[in-house]
């Protein structure tokens, strides 16, 4: 099967050969540093200094940026108007729309709002871009955490992209027996109605069928497992977390000293 | 009606060309075996025929159809494909509803499209399992219900993929027999095989693919024969065809007819 709707890219690069956990970590710092420092630049320099710099060293700078242009500048976009319209603070107004006054404050508290969101978007896509699935869920797993709750985030990450192929394959066999899909609305339409069956049920089938190819290898064995792919946690990812896990603390505790 | 192939080269999206530049001419009522190893592009080459896949560059046309100027559904009418995997085909309640799917859509009338499907149910066999869910029938029988529900279409190009893998004996001879009646009706059958004596045994014109190009392509007879080179896609030839050339038998031999006419003769 081809990974079409995992987020993954395959490479070889620091950011990829990082522990899953360490990645984790990352992420989290990133983004609570961006919420939680008491200085207003904080995430507009997180952006220069950390999120390109790691997409760089993680080697997905070119996949990330088409992510960041389409996707995440948008939404962050969008979130800055509202705020920088909505948010009735200060009284600077610099210009009025119709009824809405935009004031220097709403503008700075909407500018950094929107530059957090990116922030938080940004480093999750990252993190995704650089760590596959089921090495973070393995690596987590080994951590003790429990099998069923990494069986459910896989299963769901897999699920639409499973879907997507399933269906694909029974168009090309309804088309191959003279199924009109290509022609009118309606004809679309209708031709929708034989797919909802053997979708459903086929997929039905397979959660069956999974369930008892996962049973086989002994899922719910009480035993301890030992996993194929052994995934490498060394002593720098383990020093890098801690540190990481200090400037989150510092970050904090700087927040609530200063409020 | 004739498949014209000019130049075919395909390239999946993840960028591997799977067939790369071929050039055939499949005549009407001809039976052609298409052989070669696996990931040769054997199926790759034949979702042309019926439009599934669409030619990188090249052309495939159907009698006058050009396949990239038809739509899937209308070449339909002219060319059934049995899908190698009959899970991948198969999506209906129950064994009838499948077999009624196509003849249904390609227009017939209820008459006609109730003597396709009861000609197909009985050529295949499944005519005391029109009730019962695909799903719940083996996987040999359900092979014959994918095979059924395009027979019932009544379609001048047939193209079977991989039909006897993983098939016992039984449902082999079935099948067989199922494309021997094809034949007699004058339509084209174009089946891919790994069954080499199966091919042997039942096809007059044998094509085999390497890497997405035609290595070979002529009568069983002299294709058969070529050891040497069929070995560079991992086909052996047929095991009467290789102890024939171990008793240095003149001529190249099929199946057991032939090879004990020969055996006679030289006695
Ligand atoms: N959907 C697909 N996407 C990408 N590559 C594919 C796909 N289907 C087949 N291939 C590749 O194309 C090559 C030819 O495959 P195929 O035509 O199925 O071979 P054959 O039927 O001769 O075994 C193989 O290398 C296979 O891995
Ligand atoms: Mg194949």
């Amino acid at each position: 099967m081809h990974e079409r709707l995992s987020f993954h890219i395959k490479r070889d690069s620091f950011i990829h050969n990082l522990n899953p956990l360490t990645k984790l970590v990352l992420t989290l710092t990133l983004i609570l540093i961006a919420f939680t420092f008491p200085w207003y630049w904080t995430p507009h320099l997180l952006v220069l200094v950390a999120i390109i710099p790691l997409s760089l060293l993680g080697k997905v700078f070119r996949e990330f940026s088409v992510t960041a242009l389409r996707l995440i500048l948008p939404a962050a976009g969008f979130l800055f108007l509202m705020q920088a319209f909505f948010q009735p603070v200060g009284s600077d107004v610099i210009f009025k729309f119709y009824f809405l006054d935009v004031t220097q404050e709403s503008l700075m508290f909407a500018f950094r709002n929107a530059m957090r969101v990116f922030v938080m978007v940004s480093a999750f896509t990252l993190f995704l871009v650089t760590t596959h699935p089921s090495e973070l869920m393995s690596d987590l797993t080994r951590r003790g955490l429990p099998g069923q709750f990494s069986y459910v985030i896989i299963s769901t990450l897999q699920i639409l992209p499973q879907i997507i192929a399933k269906s694909q394959t029974i168009i090309a066999a309804q088309r191959s027996r003279g199924l009109d899909t290509e022609s009118s609305f309606f004809k679309r339409a209708g031709s929708l109605i034989p797919l909802v069956g053997p979708l459903v049920f086929g997929s039905l089938m397979e959660v069956e069928e999974r369930a008892i190819a996962i049973e086989a290898r002994g899922f719910t064995s009480k035993q301890t497992k030992t996993s194929l792919h052994e995934i490498p946690d060394p002593s720098f990812d383990q020093m890098l977390r801690w540190v990481l896990v200090a400037l989150i603390i510092l970050s904090i505790a700087l927040n609530l000293w200063l409020s | 009606m004739n498949i014209e192939i000019k130049d075919l080269r395909f390239t999946y999206p993840t960028g591997l060309e799977a067939v790369s530049g071929i050039s055939l001419t499949l005549e009407a009522g001809e039976q052609v075996a298409i052989v070669g190893q696996n990931g040769a592009g054997k199926t790759t080459l034949v979702r042309h025929f019926n439009g599934l896949l669409q030619p990188t560059s090249g052309s495939v046309k159907i009698g006058d159809w050009d396949t990239k100027k038809t739509s899937v559904a209308k070449l339909a009418s002219r060319v059934g494909y049995v899908f190698q995997n009959p899970d991948e085909q198969l999506f209906s309640r129950d064994v009838l509803t499948e077999v009624t799917f196509g003849p249904r859509n390609l227009g017939y009338s209820k008459e006609k499209t109730d003597g396709l499907v009861e000609r197909a149910l009985a050529l295949t066999e499944l005519s005391d399992k029109t009730e019962t869910n695909p799903y719940d029938l083996s996987p040999t029988w359900r092979k014959m219900v994918a095979l059924a529900s395009i027979i019932a279409m009544d379609t001048p190009i047939v193209i079977f993929d991989e039909p006897t893998t993983g098939q016992d004996a039984v449902n082999v001879a079935r099948i067989a027999n199922v494309i021997a009646e094809l034949q007699k009706e004058g339509k084209t059958v174009i089946t891919i095989t790994h069954d080499i004596d199966f091919c042997a045994e039942n096809f007059e014109r044998v094509v085999a693919l390497s890497k997405g190009q035609v290595l070979l392509d002529g009568p069983a007879r002299e294709i058969l024969g070529q050891e040497e080179i069929l070995a560079q896609t991992y086909v052996e030839p047929p095991q009467l065809t290789r102890l024939g050339k171990r008793l240095r038998l003149k001529e190249t031999v099929r199946n057991q007819e032939e090879f004990l006419n020969a055996i006679a003769r030289r006695a």
